[in-house]
C-alpha cells in the first residue's frame, strides 16, 4: 500500500502507478498533452509538471511513480507559470487556424490554452510552414498544427504495431511521417486520428463537414463488420453517420478500431440501396409494393409446401443479420414452412468448425475472452491472418508478442510477419499433416489428460493408427515451446476448414486444445457467426444449441411455438444448393447473403439457383444472387437496425439503431409479416420483443433482456444452461493428404480493407483499396517479368479473371492469392470445390491455375 | 607532468598494437585479472575517478549500481560520440591511442562482469572508425579480446558502432536507443541504464577518457592516482583549447589546473596578444566566463562555484574582436538544430531564441527583446527533458548576464559594430 498526499488530500494506492494516475484516481485534474491512456508515458510535453516536496526540480507527473510518503502539489504560481510558458512555446509555431480546423471544439491544445495558456503571444517571428498533405488515402495530415506529442507514433508502433509513423527530422522541424507514402505498412486503422490531440491527423470522410457540437445525436453501438464486435460511438446529423469514434474504457476494443470499423460506414447511403420490393416479370425485376411482394411469396411458398412438402424449401440465414432476425427466420422455416433446411454461409467456415469443436470438446469451448490472448505466453495461429480477418483481435496477438509471448504461425499470416517467433511453413495445403504430427508429438510427450473424455480416447486411438511421419522441420522447437508454456491461446482461422480434408486439421486442433488446456479462438469474418448458430439457423440444432434429434428438446420448442417441428435434420448449405440443381429443392429463401458471390464455383451456383421454382432474396443491395430472384425484399443495413450480435468470444452485444431510413424493413419484421400471411402468426412489436421470446424459449439466454445486455458484459454462459454431456464417439481419421503437383495454385486472400458487398460500397474503404489485386510471390514475378500493377489473366477450370498483380514477398512461390471481395473479380467464382464429408464445408484447396500477361 | 592518456602519441605509429605493447600496453590486464572484480570497483572508488563525459558523476557509483543488478548479460558501452562543439579531447585517444581505450574497456568489462562492449563512435570521425576497427581486430588476433582472454577463460567482445551524426546521441539514453537501431531520443529515467539500458539489460555507459583512465589506476594504484591534481576529483585530464589562442590543441594536465594557466602557459596566450573577452570553459553547453574570471580551477568542483561547469573541458577562447550576440546566435543555431524534438521547451524555445538573436544581430532588435530572451531562457531552464535544453538556456543566460551591454548596443545602434564591412 502506497500512501501519498496530493494537494493536501491523502491518497491510498493498491498498486504502484504514476503520480498523474494517482491524481486522476482521486479526481484531481492535471493538464496533459503527450499522455494517453493507451500509451506508455513519454514525458515530452512537460505540461503535467507538479511540485514534489524534497525534489529540487518540477517533476512531470506522467513519468513519476508515486512513492510512499510523497507530498505533491499540482497547482501553484510556479506551476501555473511553467504551464503558461509551455503553452506559449507550443503556440509559437502553431498556425492558430482554429476557425478552419476540424479539431476545434474537441482539441486538447485549445482546451489547455483556454485554461492555462497566456492571453497573448509574444512571438513575432515567422512561423514554421508545412504543406497540408492529402497524399494518403482517407487521411489528411496537417503537420503545421502538430505539437510533437508523438501519440500517433506510439499508437502506431506500440499499440497497432504497424510502425508506419515515425518522427522525422529534428527539433522544431520534426514532423510525423510517412504514414502510407513510400509503401510503409499503414493499416489505415485510424487509431492515430484517435491519438492526435490536435488537428494534425484527420479523416477526410469527416473533414470540413460538421463541428462536434453540431451533431444531432451520438449512438453507442457496435461494429457490424467482423466477429469481434468493437464498440464505438456513431455521430449522426440529418440521419447520416458523420463519423464513428471509439472510446477508451468502452467495449472490449477499448478505444481501438480497424479500417473497416472506422471508415466503412458509407455503404448505407449508397445509391444502389434497394428501396422497394422487386418482383420478377419475365427477365426483369420490377418495382412492387410490400403487400404484393409478400402475398406472392406467401402464396408460392404455401403452394410448394403443399405440393412437395417442407423438405423442398430451404432457408439461408445470415451472419450479418441479428440474433433476432435469425431466430425469427429459423422459427419461420421450421414451423411456417415445415422444414429444418436452414443453414448459412458460415457453414463454409465458422459454423463447420464450431460444430466440430463443440462436438468433441463440449459447448462453449470457443467462449474465451479476447483479452486473454494478451496474457498468454504462447499464441498458436492456424490457418488465417487474425490481423486482417479480425484486426482488433490481431492486436492482442501483437501485444502478447511485445510482452514476450511466443507466437507461432502455421499458414499465411502477413499481419503477424514481424511478430511471429516460430514459423512453421507447411507444404502447400498440408497444414493438417503438420498439426497431426504436432498433436502426436505433444501426446507422446505429455500423455492425455486422463479425464476419460471422448477426445482422450480418440487421441490415443489416433496415436496407434497414425502412419505418417512426425519429424518435420521446425516441429521440434514448436512442440518444446508448447510444452513449456503455461498459458496457450490457439487462434484458428477458417482457411483450414475450407479443405476437402478440413476435419483432419479440426481434429488435430481439438486434440491440441484439449491436451494443452489451451484457450481456443475461432476467427470470424462476419459479425454474428456465433449468433446465427445460437439462434438455431443450423439444420441439426434448435436455438441455444439444443440437438434437434432429442425429442425432449424438440417438444419444449413445439410447446413454446405451438406448432410441430419436423423431426429430421435438415440439409446443410451446400446440400441445399446441390439439391436445387438435382430438383429436390424447389424454393430457397435467402436472407442477407449472396451465395452466388460468396460460394465457390459461380457457374454451378447460378445454375443451381436458376433451377429453383422460386427464389426469394432479402438484402440491402441488388446482389448477384438477388438478380436471380423471383422476389427481392429490401432489408436494413446494420447501422439501421436494433438487435443483438454474438461475437466470436460469445459476448452478446446490443446493436443500436443509429440512423432512420425509409429504404427497407427489418429482416425479422419482413419474415413475421410473411409468416402471418402463411397462417402462422408472429406478432412482434420490435426487436426487443423478439429477444424477450428468445430468452423465454432458449435455455441459453434465460432471462436475458436488453437492459441486462446494455448494463453489463453479457458473456457465455450468460444466465443460461450450457448443454453438458458426453460427446459423440469420433471416427479416427486415416486419410493422407493429396499430392499437389501443379505449377501454380490459387488460394483465397482475406484482405484487411474489405469484407464484400458492403465494404465495396463504402467510399472510405474504396479510397484505401480501390481495386482487387492478385498477390504473387517475388520469384514468380521475376520469372514472368511482372511489375506491381501489371495486368494478368488468371485461368482456372471454372473461369478466368483479368486482374492486376501486386508483388508480395510473403507469398509462397507455388501459390497466388486473390480476394473474394470485388464484383466480378472474386476468386471463389473460378474455384471448384469438393465437400468435406465430415463438416460439409466446401473444400477449395488445390485449385490449379495458369497465369498469362494480359 | 608525465603523460598517461596521451602517452607515446607523438610517435606516428602509436596506434599500432606492437608499439603499444612495447611501451607497456596491455600489461595492466593481467594485473587486473589477478584481482577480484569487486576489488577493481573498490580501487576505482578509492581513486576518486569521476566521469569525464561532462557531468562528473563518480564512476564507481555507476559501476556499483550495475554490478548489484542480478540481470545478465551486462553491457559496457564507451560513449565516443564526441559531439560537443569545441571538443576534441577523445579524438587523440581514439585515433592515436586506441589500445589504451580497449585495455581500459577489457579491465572495466572484467570488473563489471560485462562480456559485451560497444564503442559508440561519433559519425563524423571516419578516421577514428578505421583506426578503432583495426585496433579491435588486432586485439582479437592477439587474444586480448574474445571468449578466452589470455587463456584465462574471461570473455569480452567489442564492437565499434558508428553513429549517424546526432548531438543528442551523446546523451547516454539516446545513445542506447540509437545503438539499438532506433531514433535517438532520451529515455525516461528511472529505470536508469545501470539497471535497464541496452536491450533492457544493465548497462554502463562511460566516456572514452574515463575508460582510458582505468589502466592507469590499475598501473599506479588508487592511492597514487588520487594524488594527481585536485583532491576532490583527481586524475589526469585532457583539456582541448580552441579559438583565439596562439597554440590550440589538446593538453593532458592534472585536474584542477587554472584556466589562466591553460590559456597562457600551454596554449600560448591569446592570438596576436589581443585582449581576452570571454571563455567557454567546457564546450558550448557550459556557461561563458568573462575575462576576469579565468583564475578559477578547471575541475568539476571549482567551476560550478565560478558560475560555469567543466563539461567536456573544451576551452573556447574569444578575444575582443568577437561579437557576443553573434556567439549566442551561433550557439542557439546549434542547439536548435540538434534539439531532438522530444520536449516542448527545448524544441520550441531554442528556435525562438535563435530567431530573436538573428534579428538583434541584423539590427532589427527591439527593447523588449532582452527581457524576452531572459524569459524564454528561464522557461527552458529546468523544464526540459534532458540536459540539452538546460545547456542552451544556461549559455544564453550567462551571455546575457555578462554581456548585456552588447545586446543593448545592438538594439540601440540597430547594427552590429563587429561586422566587418566588405
Amino acid at each position: 500500500m502506497i500512501t501519498l498526499t496530493i494537494n493536501g488530500k491523502e491518497i491510498r494506492l493498491d498498486k504502484p502507478v504514476t503520480v498523474l494516475k494517482a491524481a486522476q484516481q482521486a479526481g484531481i485534474k492535471i493538464p496533459t498533452l503527450c499522455n494517453h491512456e493507451l500509451l506508455k508515458p513519454f514525458g515530452g510535453c512537460r505540461l503535467c509538471v507538479v511540485e514534489v516536496e524534497r525534489m529540487p526540480k518540477l517533476m512531470t507527473s506522467c513519468t513519476l511513480m508515486a512513492a510512499d510518503g510523497m507530498v505533491v502539489r499540482t497547482e501553484s504560481d510556479t506551476i501555473a507559470d511553467v504551464r503558461r510558458a509551455i503553452l506559449e512555446f507550443l503556440l509559437i509555431n502553431h498556425p492558430l487556424d482554429c476557425p478552419v480546423c476540424d479539431k476545434a471544439g474537441e482539441c486538447e491544445l485549445q482546451d489547455a490554452v483556454m485554461q492555462y495558456g497566456p492571453p497573448t503571444g509574444r512571438f513575432i517571428e515567422e512561423k514554421r510552414k508545412v504543406r497540408e498533405s492529402h497524399d494518403d488515402p482517407i487521411l489528411a495530415r496537417n503537420m503545421e498544427r502538430c505539437i510533437v506529442c508523438t501519440r500517433c507514433v506510439r499508437m502506431c508502433e506500440d499499440v497497432q504495431g504497424a510502425s508506419a509513423i515515425s518522427m522525422i527530422e529534428r527539433g522544431g522541424r520534426t514532423v510525423m511521417e510517412p504514414f502510407s507514402s513510400r509503401s510503409f505498412n499503414c493499416e489505415y486503422c485510424g487509431n492515430c486520428i484517435t491519438a492526435c490531440p490536435v488537428g494534425s491527423i484527420l479523416s477526410r470522410l469527416y473533414m470540413h463537414s460538421y463541428r462536434p457540437w453540431q451533431m444531432d445525436k451520438e449512438v453507442e453501438t457496435i461494429c457490424g463488420y467482423c466477429g469481434v464486435g468493437c464498440s464505438f460511438v456513431a455521430q449522426v446529423r440529418d440521419e447520416s453517420i458523420k463519423r464513428v469514434i471509439p472510446r477508451i474504457g468502452f467495449g472490449m476494443n477499448n478505444g481501438l478500431l480497424c479500417s473497416k470499423g472506422r471508415f466503412g460506414y458509407g455503404f448505407i447511403e449508397d445509391s444502389g440501396r434497394l428501396k422497394t420490393p422487386l418482383i420478377r416479370k419475365g427477365d426483369a425485376l420490377v418495382e412492387s409494393t410490400w403487400d404484393d411482394a409478400l402475398d406472392l411469396v406467401a402464396e408460392k411458398l404455401t403452394e410448394i409446401k403443399d405440393s412437395y412438402g417442407g423438405r423442398a424449401i430451404g432457408g439461408i440465414a445470415s451472419a450479418r443479420c441479428t440474433n433476432e432476425d435469425n431466430y425469427v427466420f429459423q422459427k419461420f422455416m421450421r414451423v411456417a414452412c415445415g422444414t429444418n433446411n436452414i443453414d448459412s454461409i458460415s457453414r463454409t467456415g465458422y459454423a463447420a468448425a464450431q460444430k466440430y469443436f463443440e462436438g468433441l470438446l463440449g459447448q462453449g469451448i470457443n467462449a474465451n475472452i479476447i483479452g486473454g490472448i494478451k496474457r498468454s505466453d504462447m499464441v498458436l495461429v492456424l490457418g488465417g491472418d487474425p490481423a486482417s480477418v479480425n484486426p482488433v483481435l490481431g492486436l492482442s496477438i501483437r501485444a502478447a508478442a511485445k510482452a514476450g509471448a511466443e507466437v507461432a504461425v502455421i499458414g499465411h499470416a502477413p499481419g503477424l510477419e514481424r511478430y511471429k517467433t516460430i514459423n512453421v511453413l507447411p507444404p502447400l495445403f498440408k497444414e493438417a499433416d503438420i498439426l497431426e504430427a504436432l498433436l502426436l508429438e505433444v501426446f507422446r510427450a505429455r500423455g492425455n489428460r486422463g479425464e476419460s473424455h471422448a477426445i482422450d480416447r480418440a487421441v490415443s486411438e489416433f496415436d496407434k493408427e497414425y502412419s505418417g511421419k512426425t519429424d518435420m522441420h521446425g516441429l521440434e522447437e514448436l512442440k518444446d515451446k508448447l510444452l513449456k508454456s503455461d498459458s496457450i491461446s490457439i487462434v484458428f482461422g477458417m482457411d483450414l476448414v475450407q479443405r476437402t480434408d478440413g476435419h483432419r486439421a479440426l481434429f488435430a486442433t481439438a486434440g491440441l486444445t484439449h491436451l494443452l488446456e489451451a484457450r481456443l479462438y475461432l476467427l470470424s469474418e462476419r459479425p454474428n457467426e456465433q449468433g446465427v448458430i445460437d439462434a438455431g439457423c443450423v439444420p441439426d440444432m434448435l436455438p441455444g444449441g439444443r440437438p434437434l434429434g432429442i425429442p425432449d428438446f424438440r417438444r419444449r420448442y413445439e410447446d413454446a411455438w405451438k406448432r410441430p417441428i419436423p423431426d429430421t435434420e435438415g440439409m446443410t448449405l451446400m446440400e441445399m444448393i446441390e439439391g436445387a440443381k438435382k430438383g429436390d429443392m424447389k424454393a430457397l429463401y435467402i436472407m442477407g447473403d449472396n451465395p452466388v458471390f460468396n460460394l465457390p464455383d459461380r457457374t454451378f451456383i447460378k445454375e443451381s439457383l436458376a433451377s429453383l421454382d422460386f427464389l426469394v432474396v432479402q438484402d440491402i443491395f441488388l446482389t448477384e444472387t438477388a438478380e436471380l430472384a423471383d422476389v427481392v425484399l429490401p432489408a436494413l443495413g446494420w447501422p439501421e437496425k436494433s438487435g443483438t450480435y454474438t461475437n466470436l468470444e460469445r459476448r452478446i452485444q446490443l446493436l443500436r439503431k443509429t440512423v432512420e431510413t425509409t429504404s427497407g424493413m427489418d429482416d425479422w419484421s419482413i419474415i413475421s409479416r410473411l409468416s402471418c400471411r402463411m397462417g402462422y402468426d408472429m406478432l412482434y412489436t420490435d426487436a426487443e420483443n423478439v429477444m424477450d421470446e428468445i430468452s423465454r424459449v432458449s435455455p441459453l439466454y434465460r432471462n436475458l433482456s436488453y437492459k441486462e445486455i446494455s448494463d453489463k458484459e453479457c458473456l457465455w454462459p450468460y444466465n443460461g444452461e450450457p448443454l453438458r454431456g458426453e460427446a459423440k464417439d469420433i471416427k479416427v481419421i486415416k486419410e493422407k493428404s493429396r499430392d499437389y503437383d501443379a505449377d501454380l495454385y490459387l488460394a483465397l486472400d482475406k484482405p484487411l480493407f474489405h469484407s464484400g458487398s458492403i465494404s465495396q460500397r463504402s467510399p472510405g474503404l474504396m479510397d484505401i483499396s480501390p481495386e482487387p489485386r492478385l498477390k504473387i510471390g517475388t520469384r514468380l514475378a521475376e520469372k514472368m517479368c511482372l511489375k506491381d500493377g501489371d495486368n494478368v489473366i488468371i485461368s482456372a477450370d471454372r473461369g478466368s479473371i483479368s486482374i492486376r498483380v501486386s508483388i508480395d514477398p510473403c507469398v509462397n512461390g507455388k501459390v497466388v492469392l486473390m480476394s473474394n471481395n470485388f464484383k466480378e473479380k472474386g476468386a471463389l467464382g473460378i474455384m471448384g470445390y469438393n465437400l468435406d464429408p465430415v463438416t460439409k464445408a466446401p473444400g477449395i484447396e488445390g485449385c490449379a491455375v495458369t497465369l498469362r500477361r494480359g | 607532468m608525465e603523460k598517461f592518456l596521451l602517452r607515446n602519441t607523438e610517435n606516428p605509429n602509436s596506434a599500432d598494437i606492437e608499439e603499444y605493447i612495447k611501451t607497456g600496453g596491455y600489461k595492466n590486464i593481467s594485473k587486473a585479472f589477478e584481482l577480484q572484480p569487486s576489488d577493481i570497483i573498490e580501487e576505482v572508488k578509492k581513486s576518486g575517478l569521476r566521469g569525464r563525459g561532462g557531468a562528473g558523476f563518480p564512476t564507481f557509483m555507476k559501476w556499483s549500481f550495475a554490478s548489484a543488478d542480478k540481470k545478465f548479460p551486462k553491457y559496457l558501452i564507451c560513449n565516443a560520440d564526441e559531439g560537443e562543439p569545441g571538443t576534441f579531447k577523445d579524438r587523440p585517444i581514439l585515433e592515436k591511442n586506441p589500445h589504451l581505450l580497449i585495455e581500459g574497456m577489457i579491465i572495466s568489462g572484467y570488473a563489471l562482469k560485462a562480456e559485451y562492449g560497444y564503442i559508440y563512435l561519433r559519425g563524423e570521425y571516419p578516421y577514428a572508425y578505421d583506426v578503432m576497427n583495426q585496433a579491435v581486430r588486432d586485439a582479437y588476433d592477439k587474444g586480448y579480446l574474445g571468449d578466452n582472454i589470455l587463456g584465462k577463460n574471461i570473455k569480452f567482445n567489442l564492437v565499434v558502432h558508428l553513429g549517424a551524426g546526432a548531438y543528442i546521441c551523446g546523451e547516454e539514453t539516446a545513445l542506447l536507443d540509437s545503438l539499438e537501431g532506433r531514433r535517438g531520443l532520451p529515455r525516461n529515467k528511472p529505470p536508469f541504464p545501470v539497471n535497464a539500458g541496452a536491450w533492457g539489460m544493465p548497462t554502463i555507459v562511460n566516456n572514452v577518457e574515463t575508460l582510458a583512465n582505468i589502466p592507469h589506476i590499475i598501473e599506479i594504484g588508487a592511492d597514487a592516482y588520487s594524488k594527481i591534481g585536485f583532491p576532490d576529483c583527481p586524475g589526469p585530464k585532457l583539456y582541448c583549447v580552441s579559438g583565439h589562442v596562439e597554440k590550440p590543441g589538446v593538453f593532458e594536465l592534472p585536474m584542477g589546473i587554472s584556466l589562466r594557466e591553460i590559456i597562457y602557459d600551454y596554449a600560448g596566450g591569446t592570438k596576436n596578444g589581443k585582449k581576452l573577452k570571454a571563455v567557454f570553459p567546457g564546450g558550448i553547453s557550459a556557461p561563458v566566463l568573462p575575462a576576469d574570471s579565468i583564475d578559477c580551477a578547471m575541475d568539476f568542483v571549482s567551476l560550478p562555484k565560478a558560475g560555469s561547469m567543466l563539461g567536456s573541458a573544451a576551452v573556447m577562447v574569444m578575444d575582443e574582436t568577437v561579437c557576443m550576440v553573434k556567439i549566442a546566435h551561433r550557439a542557439m543555431k546549434f542547439f536548435e538544430r540538434e534539439s531532438c524534438g522530444k520536449c516542448t521547451p527545448c524544441r520550441e524555445g531554442t528556435e525562438w531564441l535563435r530567431k530573436i538573436l538573428e534579428r538583434i544581430e541584423n539590427g532589427r532588435g527591439r527593447n523588449e527583446d532582452i527581457s524576452l530572451l531572459t524569459d524564454i531562457s528561464n522557461n527552458i531552464f529546468g523544464k526540459s527533458f534532458c540536459a540539452l535544453g538546460d545547456g542552451a538556456a544556461g549559455v544564453m543566460k550567462s551571455i546575457l548576464k555578462h554581456f548585456r551591454a552588447e545586446f543593448e548596443e545592438h538594439i540601440k545602434e540597430k547594427r552590429c559594430r563587429f561586422k566587418q564591412k566588405d
